[in-house]
C-alpha cells in the first residue's frame, strides 16, 4: 500500500499545519475546561486525604455505591430504548413529509430543546405527581391513580423527553441520506414492505441510531436534576452521591473517585460495544 | 438661642461619648459614620425573599458606613472550602446552616473575638466559638386537617406511627440530616437521645425507613410546600417559613407544635478574610434591634435580638418561635453528639436517601 501512496508536493506539505491552527482555540479550550479538571479530579481522587487508593477501596466496599452505580446504568439504557423507539418513526417521518411539515416537525423537537431542563423537569412533576393531570385523567376515567413521580418509571419519562432531541437530530441527518428508491427497487425486486425496511432501510440507518444511542447513554449517565426532582430515594443516580460527598461532606477524594469510575465503566462498556457497531456498518456497508 | 446651642452642644457631647463608647465596646446595630468608606464587603447567603431581607436590614448600616455591600450566594462549604485552601477569600461574611461553623470552627471559620460584637442581646444559648445566629426558625410537623379530622396527630411520635395514623409522610431530603428529627425517630426506637451513640444513629435511621417507600423525601422548600398546597403528603416536616406561606396559600394543613425542632441560620467570618474588623462592623451591625426588625417583618423569622418587636400580621406572627409558649415546646438537637459525628451521620443518611 505505502508504496503506491502518492507523494505530497512541497507546497502542500508547507500548508499541512494550517488546519490545526485553525482547531487551536477549540483544543485550548477543551484542554482548560475539560483536561485540567479531570486531571485535578483523578488527583484527588489519588490523594486525599493522603496518597493511595483508599477512595476507590470505599466506593467498591460500600453497598450502597454499587447498588446506585448499577442503577445508574439499568436507568440510563432504559432512557436509551425508549429514546431509540420513540425517535425512530419521528425521524423517518421528517424524511417523508414535504419541507413545510418538516419546518413544523423539526421546530417540535428544537423548542423544548431550547426551554431549560429545569422548566421542563418542573412541568413532568405537574403532570406526573398523584394529584397531577395524568392521575386526574385516569381517575376521571374511573381508573385507580398510577404511582409515577418519585419512581424510576417517572425519572425514565422525564429523561426521555429532555434528551429525545440528542436523538432525533443525528438520526434524522442520517435517514434524509438514504435514497428511497432503494427501497422500491427491493420491493420491484419481491421485497414485502417488511422485507424491504429490515434488509435495506434499517441497517443503512443503523449509524444514526448508534450515534444517537451513545449521545443519549452518556448523557444520561451524568444526569442530575431531573432524577433529583422526580426521583425518589430509590432511583438516585450517582451523580446525586458524587453531590453530598463534594458539597455536604467536603470529600472531593471520594466525589472524583465516584466521577473515575463512572468514567472508566463508561469507556470499558463503549469499547465492548464498538466491535458489534463496526461489524454492522461493515455489514450495511456490504448489502 | 442659648438654650438652644445648649442643647446642641449637649447633643454633640453625648454623641461623641457614644462614639466613643462604641469604640471600646460595640452596640449591636451601630456603626461609626463613615468607617467603612471606599470598603467593599461580600455577604453570602441562600438568595430569594431571605437574603433580601438581609439585604434589607443591612441598609442602614451601608448608608452609614459608607461600605460597599455585594451579595452573593448560595452558601456553599465546599465553594468557601475552595477559597480558603486557595488563599484568596472574596467572601467576607457568610451565612451557613445549622452545624458547619461547629464542625469547621477554627478551620473554614474564624472563632469569633466577642469584645467586638455586643451578643447580650442574642437569646441564650446560641452564640458559637465561629458564629453567631442569623435567625431562628423551627422544622414543624404539619398534617392534613381533612385527612385526620378529629384525630390529628400531635408529636413527632405520631408522625412515625403509621398504624395509628396511615398517610404519606414528606420529609426534608435537601441534603443533610436533621439531628433533631433523627432524636426523636431514636426515642421512638425506644433510646434516650441524651445518651445516644454513633451505633444508635442506625437505630434511628431504622425507623425512618420503616416508614415505607410512600415517604417523600423533598428536595428543596418550595417543594414541600407544593406538597402541602396540592395535598400530595399527609404529614409533612416543614420549616415554618414555608409553613406559614402554605397555609397562607390555602393548604389545609395545621401545625402541630409540641417539640417543634429548634434550628437556625448561622452568621460567620470565613479564615482568611481581607479585612476582619469590616465583617464585625457587618455582624455587630444584623444583629441590632432595628435590623431584626426589619429581617422579621421582610421574612416572618424569628428574629435573634430579645428586644426585636417586629410589626406582623397575625398569620405571620403565628408561625413566630420566640413567644414563651413555642419556647416551651421547642426541641434543642443534641448538639455534642452530632458536632463531632456529622460526617458518619450524613453517610447513612445519604444512604437511606440512595433507596438502601
Amino acid at each position: 500500500m505505502s508504496a503506491s501512496e502518492p507523494t505530497i508536493p512541497a507546497a502542500e506539505r508547507r500548508w499541512a499545519w494550517r488546519p490545526y491552527a485553525l482547531a487551536m482555540p477549540a483544543l485550548v479550550l477543551l484542554l482548560a475546561v475539560i483536561g485540567y479538571p479531570l486531571l485535578t479530579i483523578v488527583l484527588r481522587s489519588l490523594s486525599e486525604p493522603q496518597w493511595g487508593l483508599q477512595n476507590y477501596i470505599w466506593f467498591f466496599s460500600a453497598p450502597i455505591n454499587l447498588t446506585v452505580l448499577q442503577r445508574t446504568f439499568v436507568i440510563s439504557t432504559w432512557v436509551t430504548l425508549v429514546c431509540v423507539v420513540s425517535a425512530y418513526p419521528y425521524a423517518y417521518l421528517m424524511t417523508a413529509v414535504g419541507p413545510r411539515i418538516r419546518l413544523v416537525l423539526m421546530l417540535c423537537v428544537l423548542i423544548p430543546f431550547w426551554v431549560s431542563g429545569v422548566v421542563r423537569t418542573l412541568s413532568w412533576v405537574i403532570l406526573l405527581q398523584d394529584s397531577g393531570v395524568i392521575n386526574s385523567i385516569l381517575r376521571s376515567f374511573g381508573l385507580g391513580g398510577v404511582r409515577l413521580i418519585r419512581t424510576q418509571t417517572g425519572v425514565v419519562i422525564g429523561m426521555a423527553q429532555v434528551l429525545l432531541p440528542f436523538m432525533i437530530l443525528p438520526l434524522y441527518s442520517v435517514m434524509k441520506g438514504i435514497d428511497l428508491r432503494l427501497m422500491r427497487a427491493a420491493q420491484s425486486l419481491g421485497a414485502r414492505p417488511f422485507r424491504a425496511f429490515f434488509t435495506i432501510y434499517l441497517p443503512l440507518s443503523l449509524p444514526g441510531v448508534y450515534a444517537g444511542a451513545i449521545i443519549v447513554f452518556i448523557l444520561a449517565l451524568g444526569f442530575y436534576i431531573t432524577p433529583a426532582l422526580l426521583g425518589g430515594p430509590r432511583s438516585t443516580m450517582l451523580s446525586t452521591l458524587v453531590q453530598t460527598q463534594v458539597l455536604s461532606l467536603l470529600q472531593w477524594g471520594r466525589g472524583g473517585a465516584m466521577g473515575v469510575v463512572l468514567l472508566v465503566v463508561t469507556f470499558v462498556l463503549l469499547a465492548l460495544a464498538a466491535p458489534v457497531m463496526r461489524s454492522r456498518y461493515r455489514e450495511a456497508g456490504r448489502r | 438661642m442659648r438654650l438652644r446651642f445648649g442643647h446642641a452642644a449637649g447633643v454633640a457631647v453625648l454623641l461623641a461619648a457614644t462614639a466613643a463608647l462604641a469604640q471600646s465596646k460595640p452596640v449591636a446595630g451601630e456603626v461609626a459614620e463613615g468607617s467603612l468608606k471606599g470598603k467593599t464587603l461580600t455577604f453570602v447567603s441562600y438568595g430569594g425573599i431571605y437574603q433580601d431581607g438581609q439585604a434589607a436590614a443591612l441598609k442602614d448600616f451601608v448608608d452609614k458606613s459608607g461600605v460597599k455591600l455585594l451579595n452573593d450566594g448560595p452558601t456553599e462549604i465546599a465553594k468557601l472550602q475552595a477559597q480558603v485552601e486557595s488563599g484568596n477569600v472574596t467572601w467576607d461574611v457568610v451565612d451557613t446552616d445549622d452545624l458547619p461553623p461547629y464542625v469547621y470552627c477554627g478551620k473554614l471559620f474564624q472563632k469569633l473575638d466577642l469584645t467586638k460584637l455586643d451578643v447580650s442581646k442574642i437569646p441564650e444559648g446560641q452564640v458559637g466559638e465561629c458564629s453567631v445566629p442569623a435567625m431562628n426558625y423551627g422544622v414543624v410537623l404539619m398534617y392534613n386537617k381533612e385527612k385526620y379530622k378529629d384525630n390529628p396527630p400531635k408529636s413527632w411520635a405520631d408522625f412515625f406511627d403509621t398504624q395509628k395514623f396511615p398517610g404519606v409522610r414528606g420529609i426534608d431530603g435537601s441534603g443533610s440530616p436533621t439531628g433533631g428529627l433523627l432524636e426523636q425517630a431514636f426515642k421512638v426506637a425506644g433510646g434516650d437521645p441524651k445518651t445516644m451513640t454513633v451505633a444508635d444513629i442506625d437505630k434511628a435511621i431504622d425507623v425512618v425507613r420503616k416508614l415505607g417507600p410512600d415517604t417523600i423525601f423533598w428536595k428543596t422548600g418550595a417543594e414541600s410546600q407544593q406538597l402541602a398546597e396540592s395535598g400530595e403528603a399527609d404529614m409533612l416536616m416543614m420549616w415554618t417559613g414555608r409553613a406559614m406561606t402554605a397555609v397562607k396559600n390555602g393548604a389545609k394543613y395545621a401545625p402541630a407544635w409540641q417539640d417543634w425542632l429548634v434550628v437556625m441560620d448561622q452568621m460567620t467570618i470565613p479564615v482568611g478574610v481581607k479585612d476582619t474588623d469590616a465583617s464585625y462592623a457587618l455582624l455587630n451591625a444584623y444583629l441590632g434591634k432595628n435590623a431584626q426588625e426589619i429581617l422579621a417583618e421582610k421574612t416572618s423569622y424569628t428574629p435573634i435580638n430579645n428586644d426585636a418587636q417586629p410589626k406582623v400580621d397575625a398569620s405571620v406572627s403565628a408561625y413566630l418561635t420566640n413567644t414563651p409558649e413555642r419556647q416551651k415546646q421547642g426541641y434543642k438537637q443534641n448538639f455534642k453528639f452530632w458536632v463531632p459525628n456529622f460526617a458518619v451521620a450524613q453517610e447513612k443518611w445519604s444512604a437511606l436517601m440512595a433507596g438502601n
